[in-house]
């Protein structure tokens, strides 16, 4: 028994010294030279967001391959970004919102379009907006707007300002984050859902103090008005079509017909990070999945909001017949935008609407 | 009389103390259970029951997406090497801080805390800044570094739980009947401080399996841990195939476990047997 | 006095190497991987917060005085209530639980201990999500009590605080029962049996002998389930509904979305200079005669 447990913790003591040895630089990315043909595509972004087949599609074509690593988190990519990490990766998946920050700061190569001629041919240019065009390619997009149960909601809905009636008490699930909370306060006060104006945002938090009141949880939006917990939610076109496929023929969700406050879009997209190792292969990575058969495909297992026309109409009759793609007000939208120094007021209220009392 | 009652009790107050523990076992093995009846859930995601189907298990064992495979693969590689490196470095520090006096003590034993106090995004974001200023790259040993931070201080803090005035008193019997530092140390120190030695592994190896912040801040771009994947995948609703990798895993767990039960009891009896065989040598011996 | 005995073995034995063997590794790794960083996160919560993310090298008291409006002090009240509630739960279930493996033989308690890990060895975030599909409108336990009769409407038992509370318990219990657990199995079974030999009640000997010699365990399990349990926010977020923001939110929130690293150092540095004040509270107040615990 004792010579057993000497033995284990010398080999503990041998093992971890070996460990220590290997702890420090680890050959992760290999050491080519942008100029040569690269082996090897780092991309950083959502798991469980990409078809397999596209990826082993991709590797096969070029002869190289692709290593996804997942984020957890949508700030993540910022992170490590302005941490200075971006150079270990040849793609990152971050959104529109933080692209001018990016940007200004530097943290992004610029894309060469004569590489992605498929992209400039086939994403719409209504989602591709101001400098975003030089430092990124959106891949897919999602709608954040209110979704209700016909049935069990006490009242329609047709404008954001709905959502505070008394009536609505205990009935609503929501996403989480100032940045999608306070956009659609902003709007139904009429402001702009991108104001920088401390008075304005101090009237949405007063707005938001009502909403959190009928709120029942933040989060697992799609789960909860299946099983019955909320009758209505502020949330993903993604999440929404899952909640109407899964009650299939008995489906009582509907999109809250809006006839003037306009929605929010926001898109994943992929950016090159400053100091990319293999920039050819991440340039040739976005004009493959801009591919309009590619893109096509890849919605059959990835059915969300996409910006790419040609593989729209390429996509299979389910994916367009989706009803939680079919309503009216596709164009009525906003954009989430970088508020810049703003952002530490809406925080500050954000955290007020959370502590309350 | 009073010896039946005493009996009588003594029973009872058993019974009652073994329910407790099926009890807050049980409150533990709920959420496994549950996970594991998932696994079997024929819904494309796990909100909620929808029938049954071994479906899962066939896409997992299909190996066709590796992804969880070897998300799976690189936690444990990490988790176990995490663990011998904080424990080793943890016990001997434990022993170290309580044994000596010397000038950066207080310092030192101040430090052990920070780890524990500090959410952990932030040492992983100085960190981060740190290891790209420094030009470290990132990839495993960084994930390892990370993992090993705010894995020593538990095992400082337990193995020092552990040791008392009593330990020293038997270090000291032990030099003094002549066994040199490094006898003394493997002979008496660690088995009398082995279970704050178990302890502090499984601890370790439990915090560093399920870590998500550090693994994700100090992660390079070749690969990710599980619960970094599972936590990416709880965007859109986890899977059931991640139950069913989580079954598997709990089922080799468990197998794991009796085998070292085996070997465990198997080596008790060999060494039960050599004494039995000594002892009688001796007492002929003796006899003769 | 255990202090003064090792200062006198220290010069009595000449050769630093046990000491440098022991302690080397520890404090090495403590100077490189925490007090760099550490000081690092002090030094930019006195920097300014980069327009565009990061930090701006340029010196500002501004984290600070941000931290003098009242909504911190209600955050940190919030998150010390948590972790309180927490660390009381724990403690009042993890040590009859400690003490019934400890009093195991060593071959059973081990696998006992075992046992109360391998749980813990898959994701917390699965295990929390099993509760919540346990629990759920259409979840097993509604379902069965509404056959059984006892109910007719689905009990709403998601998003209340006796689930969080459940979470929280079911999360942190691990990291009270295994130093208690180490602690209380040190505990000489004879002394016990003196004690009751000399005539001592079980409940005496239990106040008066085996509770104050479990302390260092006990202390262990409350630094290891109080302190980590003031930045937990998994457990809040999923099984409260997230309608709460806890210090552990916001801290995460600073280095993540809202991109303010200045205040999210300085919050860090507030938490660790109130933890350490209270570290040191306690400590005086429980007149502990081994200060070397700190």
């Amino acid at each position: 028994m004792k010579k057993a447990l000497t033995l284990i913790l010398a080999l503990t003591l041998a093992l971890s010294l070996c460990a220590c040895g290997g702890g420090d630089p680890k050959p992760t990315g290999s050491g080519n030279e942008p100029s040569a043909a690269s082996s090897e595509l780092n991309i950083f972004m959502w798991g469980d967001y990409i078809s397999e087949t596209l990826i082993s599609d991709f590797e096969k074509a070029n002869n190289c391959t692709v290593n996804l690593s997942y984020m957890s988190d949508n700030a993540d990519s910022i992170t490590k970004l302005t941490a200075g990490a971006g150079d270990s990766y040849d793609l990152i998946m971050t959104c529109d919102a933080y692209m001018e920050s990016l940007i200004k700061g530097g943290y992004l190569e610029q894309l060469d379009h004569e590489q992605i001629p498929n992209a400039d041919a086939n994403i719409n240019e209504a989602y591709w907006f101001g400098d975003n065009r030089d430092y990124c390619v959106p891949y897919l997009m999602n709608y954040i707007y209110i979704v209700y149960d016909t049935e069990r909601c006490p009242i329609d809905i047709t404008c954001y300002n709905d959502l505070i009636r008394p009536e609505m008490a205990g009935q609503i699930g929501s996403i989480d984050g100032a940045r999608n909370l306070f956009p659609m306060a902003l709007i139904a006060l009429g402001y702009d859902p991108n104001s920088t104006n401390e008075s304005e945002i101090k009237e949405a938090y007063e707005w938001l103090t009502k909403f959190n009141e009928n709120v029942v949880a933040y989060g697992a939006t799609q789960e909860n008005i299946v099983n019955g917990t909320i009758s209505c939610m502020l949330t993903y076109d993604g999440n929404a079509s899952w909640a109407m496929n899964e009650l299939g023929e008995n489906n009582t969700l509907t999109i809250a017909p809006f006839t003037s406050d306009p929605v929010q879009l926001g898109f994943d997209l992929f950016v090159v990070p400053k100091g990319a190792k293999h920039t050819d292969l991440a340039h040739k990575f976005l004009n493959y999945i801009c591919e309009p058969e590619v893109m096509a495909a890849n919605l059959v297992d990835f059915p969300y909001s996409c910006p790419n026309d040609a593989a729209v109409a390429a996509a299979s009759d389910a994916y367009r017949n989706d009803p939680a793609f079919d309503f009216d007000y596709k164009t009525n939208i906003f954009f989430q935008k970088d508020v810049g120094d703003a952002l530490a007021i809406y925080d500050q209220y954000y955290q007020m609407l959370k502590v309350g009392e | 009389m009073t010896k039946n009652k005493r009996l009588r009790r003594r029973k009872a107050a058993r019974i009652l103390s073994n329910l407790y523990a099926v009890l807050v076992y049980s409150v533990f093995y709920i959420p496994v259970a549950v996970m594991i009846v998932f696994s079997f859930n024929d819904a494309k995601r796990n909100y909620y029951w929808q029938g049954f189907t071994t479906e899962w298990y066939g896409k997992l064992f299909s190996f066709a997406n590796t992804d969880l495979w070897d998300a799976l693969l690189y936690s444990l590689i990490i988790a176990v090497l995490a663990t011998l490196i904080s424990v080793t470095i943890g016990v001997l520090g434990g022993i170290g801080l309580k044994k000596f006096e010397f000038r950066t003590k207080r310092f030192i034993n101040m430090m052990i805390y920070v780890p524990i106090i500090v959410p952990e995004i932030v040492l992983a974001v100085a960190m981060l800044i740190i290891f790209m200023t420094v030009g470290i790259r990132l990839g495993m040993g960084t994930i390892l570094i990370g993992h090993c931070t705010f894995c020593i201080p538990y095992a400082v803090v337990t193995i020092k739980g552990r040791i008392t005035g009593d330990s020293e008193t038997l270090q000291e019997a032990s030099m003094d009947l002549g066994a040199n530092r490094f006898q003394t140390f493997w002979r008496v120190t660690v088995p009398s401080i082995m279970p704050g030695i178990l302890s502090s592994a499984f601890l370790a190896f439990t915090l560093s399996i399920d870590d998500v912040v550090m693994s994700n801040m100090l992660a390079g771009p070749s690969q990710s841990t599980l619960p970094v994947l599972i936590l990416s995948l709880n965007r859109t609703g986890i899977t059931p195939d991640v139950n069913a990798l989580t079954t598997v895993m709990v089922a080799l767990m468990v197998a794991g476990m009796l085998a070292l039960n085996g070997v465990q009891r198997y080596l008790k009896k060999r060494e039960n047997r050599l004494a039995a065989e000594a002892e009688s040598k001796r007492s002929s011996a003796h006899a003769a | 006095m255990l202090k003064r005995e090792g200062t006198r073995r220290g010069k009595k034995r000449h050769s630093r190497l046990p000491l440098l063997a022991q302690a080397g590794p520890v404090s090495l790794w403590m100077i490189l991987f925490v007090t760099i960083p550490m000081l690092f996160i002090i030094y930019i919560s006195f920097m300014t917060r980069g327009t565009f993310g990061g930090v701006e090298y340029v010196f500002s008291t501004d984290s600070y005085q941000t931290l003098l409006d009242v909504v911190y002090f209600k955050v940190i009240a919030k998150s010390f209530q948590v972790a309180v509630v927490t660390t009381v739960l724990c403690l009042l279930v993890g040590y009859p639980f400690a003490y019934y493996i400890a009093r195991k033989p060593p071959e059973v308690a081990s696998r006992l201990i075992m046992l109360i890990m391998i749980p813990f060895w898959t994701n917390s975030l699965m295990r929390l999500n099993a509760w919540m599909l346990l629990f759920q409108a259409n979840g097993p336990v509604n379902h069965a009590l509404m056959a059984l009769g006892l109910t007719a409407e689905p009990i709403k038992f998601i998003y209340t605080d006796w689930l969080v509370m459940l979470g929280l318990i079911t999360n942190m219990l691990p990291f009270a029962v295994l130093p208690m657990y180490s602690s209380i199995e040190k505990l000489q079974k004879s002394m016990l049996e003196a004690s009751a030999d000399l005539g001592a009640k079980p409940s005496v000997t239990f106040l008066r002998v085996t509770l104050p010699l479990t302390f260092p365990g006990i202390f262990s399990a409350i630094i290891l389930t109080f302190i980590p349990a003031l930045g937990i926010y998994t457990v809040t977020d999923m099984l409260g509904g997230g309608k709460v923001l806890y210090i552990g939110n916001i801290i995460k929130n600073q280095f993540g979305a809202i991109r303010n690293w200045p205040l999210g150092a300085a919050l860090s540095v507030l938490l660790l200079a109130i933890t350490a004040l209270l570290i040191f509270i306690y400590m005086r107040f429980a007149k502990l005669e081994d200060m070397e615990v700190v």
